[in-house]
């Protein structure tokens, strides 16, 4: 085990797979030279040249649609896109292009690549610069979608999306970028794609969520723990394909159910799970699925209205409480 | 036809861009302090673009900028305090603290908006022209764009229906070298973009960016050949980029041999020593005290306005099937 | 407020009435958390109702030998001896009973937040009320909601029930058991002074399957009855062999620090009992087996595997049958009591993996017949010639000095089909002593 930043472990997962595999390289914008905005890709241009972390113009719509058909013809391309909210420039690569050519052509291509992104809200980047766009991607199929916690799970998670023969959208959060945690020593140590993670065992509510948002998870089971209430904790850690078969065992156990998504609420990735509970584990449940996501409206820039908006640790509480009473 | 600044105007620019410049030093003496939220992006070394092509429009003309606007937002006429009680969140900005630094936006002058998608002022700008159009007004739409989304795809979309339909929009191109920490010759082929125009049947012009007068006259002359209905122009105002991306930025990627000959051609000593032959020291030195005292004040009374509180009204819950 | 106590879990899902058979304390007794305060008798057995707080017997309202619905409150604990007031009774009881899963925190209803009465009549409810009530045979037409909401919600059907053991889905898939750490179980009753006399039960069984002897032996005799790993209140954590079984019996066995001991065991039980004694002559006093393990090779494994996994009232009765030789002793009511105690679905997913561990290649692979012929106490076998689940013929290779009685017409379970014969052969070993 070392202790690592998120932004060191994806770094980690990155190095190893370029060295692993020829085949992998990056494009992005601001990721050669300067290393990332986020500090993600650094050093990686000096170990592996320019032709593998390759700095691109702002060009995202033709960049995603460049890493598909790359994709196609015998490289792993990994993309940065700086910020998820910029993915709506990235759709119709994704949604035309990527997700479509390995059914329609009966599996005659693969398209292994990955898109990395961030997002979330909290430190006032304005409306532009703050989004969580989990619904966005998760809406179509033929994508993976994960989105990890710790940084553990981010280069566990990163090294499979790598070496996945479908396109596997990789959503980072800017505020989880200095978080540290204890990551497995090993080029061998994966986490595979599609598997939950139970963060905290609780008998009376569980709580599911994912990326920053599962560490809110957390504090709002302190918090409940102070009235007696215990909350299981499920970090998702796939968004898609989801892993029903944990969230069916955790509310077989709890009967209550809680689900937080740091995006929109309406058609929202937490709407999503929770028609999901209630279509798969409906006569487990004891109360209405309570979702814990952002407002419908843009993220404002002011501190208190930015702050007023976001999910968090008491907004899952009381929601929490209110699935319970 | 008019094209060359009058003495008055040459002196508002130039209080308009001392304004702009002190701005941003007091703004970033609070970023190094921690007290500003979010990312800053300075335009120091640029003010002559947008405040000369701003002064060079009417104000019922529309503008559209960049996430680096600060000069165009003092350029069409917006208060210092307005714009700093939006950087510092006050429900006395702008935008009573929901848009920020760099999604201000305010009607009254037609300064509609910052924007922090790159390349989204682009098409912008050109579907508010195409709005001047069919209205058969005699406005014009002005973006002001970097080199940086030069490159999207939207560019050369907008610009190729404004050059085919002959909208009265004004494209320039605030060429500051640099696309976040990218130079412009790692993310384009060729060293002037304004070559770009002749595909669009436009007329390309390149201009001095760091003089205000130039650019002045330049967006003068796009701005009547536009409301005489003959379509678009893009100009070109080569500047540079002195203080790096943003607040955040690590740097290290400007040298000072790259960056000295920019500070030599400074905009705003630049237009100060032109002035001072035209008006004398004494009156120059008087508009840049005024200009600093204006900010000066901005800061204060900005810092002291009350924070918006959150409620869920008609803008914020529009779409809101629920109240929660 | 003072806290009500009933049976609870412990009456079992089906039962209607209990019999109260001894009390351990009086009002005015100050109690401790886990002090056994009654026993009851159940269809199955006897179970002793522990105390879930600390405080001071403030009321009892039934007494000894008496008949009682199996929710009626039995007594009260209070701060003190004069705390008598306790409220909302039904829930607080359900939520008292010591194995009852602790039902959550709920914010006193104010009055504006009453539960609303269904409107038009159509019984708002939870899908996992609905399905629990009907699971249980309840009419929800009958139980009152607690929620905010005036939903009917889980835990008001599990009080109207008293079924505060969750639900388990039946043939949840088995896997490995928990490794749980900790001491076996032991349950003591009887005076403090006196011979002990040390209890250990079979395969699949618990502690309370001695009911039918503890109750009188216990008058005379402090009495302990353990808890096999996986059985019972013990520990769940996964056996690694026979040895592995007779280190974790030794341990509890030693932490209570007995003298004189007069160890009994049943089946499993009496092998392990005979384990014992090889390793801890000294303590003990006396031996009594019943159709003890360990003295040959065979063993009825479809016994093993199928009573282990019942998850259904119906596929545990036909195990139970196979253990004993009248076949009218395993009655509906004994079907759901053994029933309530084995609805946990680790706890059999627990003994499924110890059966198949203890019992590989249907065999039992331990020998004790040569610990049989160290013996130096008196020692009986008891054991029934219809026994079914072991060879009754293996008793023949005890040496002489050891006592057989092979008892007619009785099956794997002497102390139960044949009590009165079981309670006299051990009464007059003891005596011998």
């Amino acid at each position: 085990m070392t202790l690592m930043r998120y932004a060191e472990a994806l770094n980690a997962a990155l190095r190893e797979e370029m060295q692993r595999d020829p085949t992998v390289f990056m494009f992005g914008e601001d990721i050669g030279r300067y290393g990332g905005v986020f500090k993600v890709s650094k050093g990686l241009r000096d170990e592996f040249g320019d032709a593998r972390v390759r700095d691109t113009p702002i060009s995202e719509q033709a960049m995603t649609a460049m890493a598909v058909t790359a994709a196609m013809s015998g490289t792993r391309p990994i993309l940065e896109i700086m910020y998820a909210d910029f993915l709506p420039l990235t759709l119709d690569a994704l949604v035309n292009q990527a997700s479509v050519f390995t059914y329609l052509w009966e599996g005659q291509v693969e398209i292994p690549f990955v898109l990395r992104t961030q997002g979330g809200g909290g430190v006032g980047t304005g409306a532009q610069h703050a989004k969580s766009l989990d619904a966005m991607v998760c809406h179509i199929p033929g994508l993976k979608v994960v989105a990890p916690a710790t940084p553990a799970d981010a280069k566990g998670l990163l090294k499979s999306a790598i070496r996945d023969s479908q396109p596997v959208v990789f959503l980072e959060h800017k505020l989880l970028y200095n978080t540290r945690g204890e990551v497995p020593d090993g080029d061998d140590v994966l986490v595979p794609i599609g598997k939950a993670r139970t963060v905290l065992e609780g008998r009376h509510v569980s709580i599911f969520a994912s990326s920053k948002m599962v560490i809110e998870a957390e504090n709002a089971a302190k918090l409940l723990a102070q009235d007696g209430i215990e909350a299981e904790v499920i970090d998702l850690r796939t968004l898609r394909p989801l892993d029903l078969e944990s969230i069916r065992r955790s509310i077989a156990k709890t009967h209550h159910a809680v689900v937080v998504n740091e995006g929109w609420t309406f058609c929202g990735y937490a709407s999503e799970l929770s028609a999901t509970i209630m279509e798969y584990c409906f006569d487990d449940l004891d109360a209405p699925v309570q979702r814990v996501a952002m407002p419908d409206m843009a993220i404002p820039y002011s501190e208190p209205l930015e702050m007023a908006v976001l999910p968090n640790a008491i907004k899952i509480a009381a929601a929490a409480r209110k699935a319970i009473a | 036809m008019k094209n060359t600044p009058s003495t008055d105007e040459l002196k508002d620019m130039h209080h308009k861009m001392v304004v702009t410049r002190e701005l941003e030093e007091v703004l970033g003496v609070y970023a190094k302090e921690g007290k500003t939220r979010g990312p800053i992006h300075r335009c120091d070394g640029q003010e002559a673009v947008g405040v000369g092509a701003c002064a060079a429009l009417r104000t019922d003309d529309y503008v559209c900028t960049t996430h680096r606007g600060h000069h165009v937002y003092v350029g069409k006429g917006l208060t210092a305090h307005g714009i700093v009680a939006e950087i510092f969140g006050r429900e006395t900005g702008y935008c009573k603290g929901r848009g920020g630094h760099m999604l201000l936006g305010d009607v009254t002058t037609g300064m509609l908006g910052g924007n922090a998608i790159v390349g989204a002022g682009i098409p912008a700008a050109t579907g508010m022209a195409l709005s001047i159009q069919i209205l058969k007004q005699d406005r014009v739409a002005m973006v002001v764009f970097g080199d940086g989304a030069a490159q999207t795809g939207i560019c050369h979309e907008a610009m190729n229906m404004a050059g085919l339909w002959k909208l009265p929009v004004i494209f320039v191109l605030e060429n500051n070298e640099y696309g976040l920490t990218v130079r412009h010759d790692v993310q384009s082929p060729v060293a002037d973009l304004s070559i770009r125009a002749a595909g669009y049947a436009m007329p390309g012009e390149i201009v001095d960016g760091n003089d205000v007068e130039a650019v002045y006259r330049a967006v003068a002359l796009a701005s009547e050949r536009a409301r005489r209905g003959e379509g678009p122009s893009l100009i070109e105002a080569k500047t540079y980029r002195i203080k790096g991306f943003s607040t955040s930025d690590m740097g290290g990627y400007q040298s000072e041999e790259e960056m000295a000959p920019w500070l030599a051609r400074d905009p705003i000593q630049r237009s100060a020593e032109k002035l001072v032959a035209l008006v004398g020291a004494d009156t120059v030195a008087a508009i840049e005290a005024a200009a600093r005292a204006e900010v000066a004040s901005a800061f204060e009374t900005a810092l002291s306005d009350p924070f918006p509180v959150f409620e869920t009204h008609a803008p914020s819950a529009a779409y809101s099937e629920f109240t929660p | 407020m003072a806290t009500p106590i009933t049976a609870g879990a412990v009456a079992g899902e089906y039962m209607e009435t209990l019999v109260i058979v001894e009390w351990r304390v009086g009002v005015g007794d100050a109690v401790n958390k886990g002090d056994v305060l009654l026993t009851i008798e159940t269809a199955k057995a006897a179970v002793d109702v522990e105390a879930p707080d600390t405080g001071v017997i403030s009321a009892i309202f039934a007494s000894a030998e008496s008949e009682v619905p199996a929710a009626a409150v039995l007594c009260l604990i209070g701060k003190d001896v004069t705390d008598v007031s306790y409220g909302d009774a039904p829930a607080k009881a359900a939520e008292n009973a010591a194995s009852a899963p602790q039902p959550y925190p709920v914010a006193p209803l104010a009055t504006e937040q009453a539960p609303r009465t269904p409107a038009g009549g159509r019984i708002i409810a939870s899908p996992a009320a609905r399905r629990a009530a009907r699971a249980a045979g309840i009419d929800l037409a009958t139980v009152s909601p607690t929620s905010v909401s005036g939903r009917i919600k889980l835990r008001d059907v599990a009080s109207a029930t008293y079924q505060t053991a969750p639900l388990q889905a039946p043939n949840l898939s088995m896997g490995l058991p928990p490794d749980e750490r900790g001491l076996l179980k032991v349950h003591r009753s009887g005076p403090p002074d006196g011979a002990p006399i040390f209890f250990l039960h079979g395969f699949a069984s618990d502690s309370s399957s001695w009911y039918p002897l503890d109750r009188q032996l216990a008058k005379d005799h402090p009495v302990y009855r353990m808890d096999l790993p996986n059985h019972g209140s013990s520990p769940k954590r996964q056996i690694k062999d026979f040895t592995a079984l007779v280190k974790d019996v030794r341990d509890a066995f030693d932490a209570l620090d007995l003298e004189g001991a007069h160890v009994i065991g049943h089946s499993l039980g009496g092998a392990l009992a005979l384990a014992l004694a090889d390793t801890r002559a000294p303590r003990i006093a006396s031996l009594t087996l019943f159709a003890p393990g360990g003295l040959g090779p065979k063993i009825n494994s479809d016994f093993i595997d199928g009573i282990a996994a019942a998850s259904r009232p119906a596929s545990l009765e036909a195990w139970l049958k196979v253990m004993v030789s009248d076949q009218r002793l395993i009655d509906p009511a004994f079907v759901n009591a053994a029933f309530a105690a084995r609805t946990q679905a680790e706890l059999r997913s627990a003994q499924v993996h110890m059966g198949k561990t203890l019992f590989a290649d249907q065999t039992q692979s331990f020998n004790l017949v040569s610990a049989l012929h160290r013996l130096e106490c008196p020692t009986r076998i008891v054991w029934g010639r219809k026994d079914r689940i072991l060879d009754w013929h293996d008793a023949l290779q005890a040496p002489g000095h050891i006592g057989l009685h092979l008892l007619e017409g009785v099956g794997h379970v002497p102390h139960l089909e044949a009590p009165d014969i079981s309670r006299a052969i051990i009464r007059s070993l003891i005596k011998s002593v």
